[in-house]
């Protein structure tokens, strides 16, 4: 009897919930028509508000950061476009539109930063193409197949088992490897956008340190930490400096941009140093 | 058969005459050097292209000043990528009567009633051989330069000469190798009659252009020319023609009799050229280093388009010089309307007075909006070396008019016009003429929040960690399974050593119990199943499970005294436990630890 418990509280609570969220699901939709009409008519800067109001209410999709960009893309802010797109393919890496007007957009760039393609990039070229919860259900079933051969081979130790076994095996290490890089990059996905038309990267967190170079909209850098409303950003290069945290936008808030009790802590420590 | 033959020329004439018919007539007259002295001859082809037939043979004006002779015409028909071309060519030898400056030309020709004009050709003639040979004598060699003095990128032409009176062949020349000077040959080498000295001469011509990179006062060494050279075998005294060369040392030796000929190396004498560097003062902005004489047109074909159509701009920059330094111009980019370039096409030719060429640049002009569009003028600087000045040549102001475009019409086409009729077979690369992002997304199927990271459920971990528990828990059930089996057998065998002994403890036995009891104890205490046992048997299994030959004897003798009792009589009744049995006992359990 206890087992059922957890089960109809679910349930109840669902049924309650439901009208709530068709309603809501009605709002969205209204909102994501009045957007696309708004994109269509030409008045990019309502289509914004409108896809913004959609994100903010909680609906987040590759979709709605896609439509997003496009109307910054018209707009005219390359940068802020670039964001968007960069958002949306965190949610549809294959998308063949996404892919063609972000090639576009970064066409547009002024600066020439060119992110270097390791190995292991070019090894597992297919990563790019899905999303972090395609890997892991890819890798869950790899997982279930490669445990499950595993078992019948406890009681049935036949030949067939064997070579499945080893198919599975590769599978398995594959798939393993996929899941553990695709988490390890999301993870550490530290790449920011230049959203201003040009941002000057000085040598310190201080309006009056030397300008070490310029950037401009659409450029990808990556973030490394904030500092009075500064951020310190590098290059593929290794080029770094600080940028007013105004001028950047982050793509995804992981762990690595957000600043760590202990990164804090190294920080008041070395500015007591100093 | 027959019939056939006569028909297949016929039908073939048949087929061609319309293309013939179609193809536009052109005249023109070449000849094969600019400069001659008096009772040279000169070779002059007047070329008849676009058709076979002509109404009578070319009509040449400006050709007093000369003795004509006439070589005959040869015609040629060619099919190029399936267009038809054919031509005539009418040979004349050209004999200057007087010194001067001589203008032939043009030539005219009538075909189907139309009269057709041809260039005209400019020849000095003067009285003696511009040159300096190395040898007067029936075989030498000269060289010369068209200019002494250049600017760096202006040509020279530096002509070799070979003058000759005997059969040659086999000829070949080596040029002399000059630092930053380049040498490209102007046309093939011309044989033609001249007069030195009095003397009749075939001459071997060979023009190069010197192409100079920088300034400075270059020495032009001696070019060699290598040959064989023939003389026909002396005649006798009784002949009737003495030979013209009989009366030359150089032909009288021994050599010339023979008919195999003799190899002879010629060298010309050394010139010197001054390429004198471009001025400074005055150099445009921009000059790209061209120098020679030039001229450029332009032109935008159509001048009357929709928005979104494309016109194509020309602009044709051509002439006499270093047509390699001909910049790609630029268009400047127009309001309202994309501009997209072609790649240039460079075309150089050879003559004998130089290198030419031209440069073709094109582009594809798409306005999107209607209205009237100005197309600015496109400079080019070159150094004009008659007039030793920097000069800037400019293509006219073109206009465009664009009228409005027609809705929902496909802006992108493939090439820069479209072309009526039939298709070509050669296709060419589409071209984007358009560049915008692709719609927003409209479908409200994708219309949910969805979490492209990591899930953190139970369902999630289950699949992750499930299989592998399942696994786990299956391997250590079986392994539990089997080592509960073995341990049960370790038990028994444990207990095998207490059991012998307890049963020891007891009283009335016989001998023939005993053995009994001893035999159990080692099935048990090794996992055996013997039925009947000896001695030996006994002291073996003791042996191979490592108790000492000692403690295994000890057993073996008192199995045997057992048995020995049994056979006697004695065995029946009950028997002492010897004492030193349950000791025996501990001792090989002792050992087997």
């Amino acid at each position: 009897m206890k087992k059922f418990v957890p089960g109809t509280i679910f349930l109840v609570f669902f049924l309650l919930l439901a009208p709530v969220m068709a309603a809501e699901c009605r709002q969205w939709e209204a909102l994501f028509f009045r957007a696309n009409q708004a994109y269509k008519e030409g008045r990019y800067q309502e289509s914004i508000d409108n896809y913004g109001k959609l994100i903010q209410s909680g609906l987040k999709n590759g979709h709605i950061y896609y439509n997003l960009g496009n109307s910054y893309f018209k707009k005219r802010e390359l940068g802020r476009a670039i964001f968007n797109y960069e958002r949306a393919r965190l949610w549809l890496p294959g998308d063949a539109d996404l892919k063609y007007n972000l090639a576009f957009a970064y066409d547009q760039t002024r600066d020439a930063v060119i992110e270097p393609q390791s190995l292991v990039s070019i090894t597992f070229f297919w990563l790019k193409e899905v999303t972090l919860i395609e890997v892991f259900w890819g890798f869950a079933i790899m997982n279930l197949m490669f445990w499950g051969i595993l078992f019948v081979r406890l009681f049935l130790r036949s030949e067939w088992t064997y070579y499945l076994f080893l198919v599975f095996l590769v599978f398995w290490i594959i798939g393993g490897l996929s899941f553990g890089l695709k988490y390890y990059r999301a993870e550490t996905d530290d790449r920011a956008v230049i959203i201003k038309n040009e941002v000057n990267i000085l040598a310190g967190p201080d309006n009056h340190d030397t300008v070490l170079f310029k950037l401009h909209e659409g450029t990808v850098v990556h973030y490394e930490r904030s500092e009075d409303g500064w951020s310190l950003v590098h290059l593929p290069d290794k080029k770094r400096g600080w940028v007013k945290g105004n001028g950047i936008e982050i793509i995804r808030k992981t762990r690595s941009t957000q600043d760590s009790p202990r990164k804090l802590k190294n920080r008041s420590r070395n500015a007591k140093e100093n | 058969m027959k019939k056939t033959l006569v028909l297949l020329p016929a039908f073939l004439f048949f087929l061609l005459s319309p293309c013939l018919a179609n193809t536009h007539i052109n005249c023109t007259i070449r000849l094969d050097r600019h400069k001659a002295a008096l009772m040279d001859s000169v070779k002059m082809v007047v070329t008849v292209s676009g058709t076979k037939k002509i109404d009578s043979r070319p009509v040449l004006s400006g050709l007093e000043p000369f003795d004509v002779t006439q070589r005959g015409s040869s015609s040629r028909v060619e099919i190029i990528n399936g267009k038809l071309s054919a031509s005539t060519d009418y040979i004349y030898f050209l004999q200057p009567k007087k010194t001067g400056i001589h203008i032939i030309g043009p030539a005219v020709v009538r075909a189907k009633g139309t009269v057709f004009k041809s260039n005209k050709e400019r020849l000095i003639v003067k009285k003696i051989v511009p040159s300096s040979g190395s040898d007067q004598g029936p075989l030498f060699l000269s060289a010369g330069l068209s200019a002494k003095k250049v600017y760096v990128g202006e040509q020279a032409v530096y002509t070799i000469k070979l003058f000759h009176r005997a059969r040659i062949s086999n000829v070949s020349l080596n040029l002399p190798e000059i630092k930053n000077i380049g040498f490209k040959q102007l046309g093939k080498p011309s044989e033609y009659q001249s007069v030195y000295n009095g003397r009749s001469y075939k001459v071997l011509e060979v023009r190069y252009a010197l192409i100079t990179s920088s300034n400075g006062v270059f020495g032009i060494e001696p070019s060699q020319m290598s040959m064989n050279v023939f003389q026909p075998r002396r005649q006798s005294s009784r002949s009737l023609f003495n030979s013209p060369f009989s009366g030359d040392p150089f032909f009288n030796d021994s050599f010339f009799s023979m008919s195999t000929g003799r190899p002879v190396t010629l060298a010309s004498k050394p010139l010197e050229l001054k390429v004198l560097s471009l001025p400074k003062r005055g150099r445009p902005a921009g000059f790209s280093g061209l120098v020679g004489n030039f001229q450029i047109e332009s032109k935008l074909e159509p001048s009357n388009i929709k928005a979104g159509e494309s016109a194509t701009l020309t602009v044709c920059l051509r002439g006499r010089g270093n047509v390699n330094r001909i910049p790609d111009l630029k268009v400047p980019e127009l309001a309202h309307a994309k501009v997209y370039a072609d790649e240039p096409v460079l075309k150089t030719e050879t003559d004998t007075q130089g290198i030419t060429g031209s440069k073709t640049m094109k582009w594809a002009i798409v306005p999107e909006k209607e209205g009237q569009y100005r197309i600015p003028e496109l400079p080019v600087s070159f150094f004009d070396t008659k007039n030793h000045g920097y000069r800037v040549i400019k293509t006219a102001v073109l206009s465009l008019s664009v009228l409005p475009g027609e809705m929902g019409e496909v802006a992108v086409l493939t090439g820069h016009e479209k072309k009526k009729g039939p298709p070509s077979p050669a296709k060419k690369a589409v071209k984007e003429i358009g560049h915008d992002i692709l719609p927003v997304h409209t479908s409200i199927n994708g219309l949910a929040s969805v979490q492209p990271f990591l899930p953190r459920n139970i369902l999630s971990l289950l699949f992750m960690v499930g299989p592998l528990f399942i696994y786990f828990a299956a391997f250590f059930a079986l392994r539990y399974k089997k080592r509960s089996k073995g341990s049960s057998a370790a038990v028994k065998a444990k207990k095998a050593a207490k059991k012998l002994t307890q049963k020891c403890r007891g009283k009335n036995f016989s001998s023939g119990d005993l053995i009994l009891y001893i035999r159990d104890y080692l099935n048990e205490r090794f996992g055996l199943s013997i039925g009947s046992m000896t001695p030996d048997d006994a002291i073996e299994i003791l042996k191979a499970r490592g108790v000492s030959d000692q403690t295994a004897k000890k057993l073996q003798v008192i199995l045997q005294g057992l048995e020995s009792s049994i056979y006697s009589g004695k065995g029946q009744g009950p028997v002492d436990i010897e004492e030193n049995i349950p000791r025996l006992i501990n001792k090989i359990e002792r050992e087997l630890r």
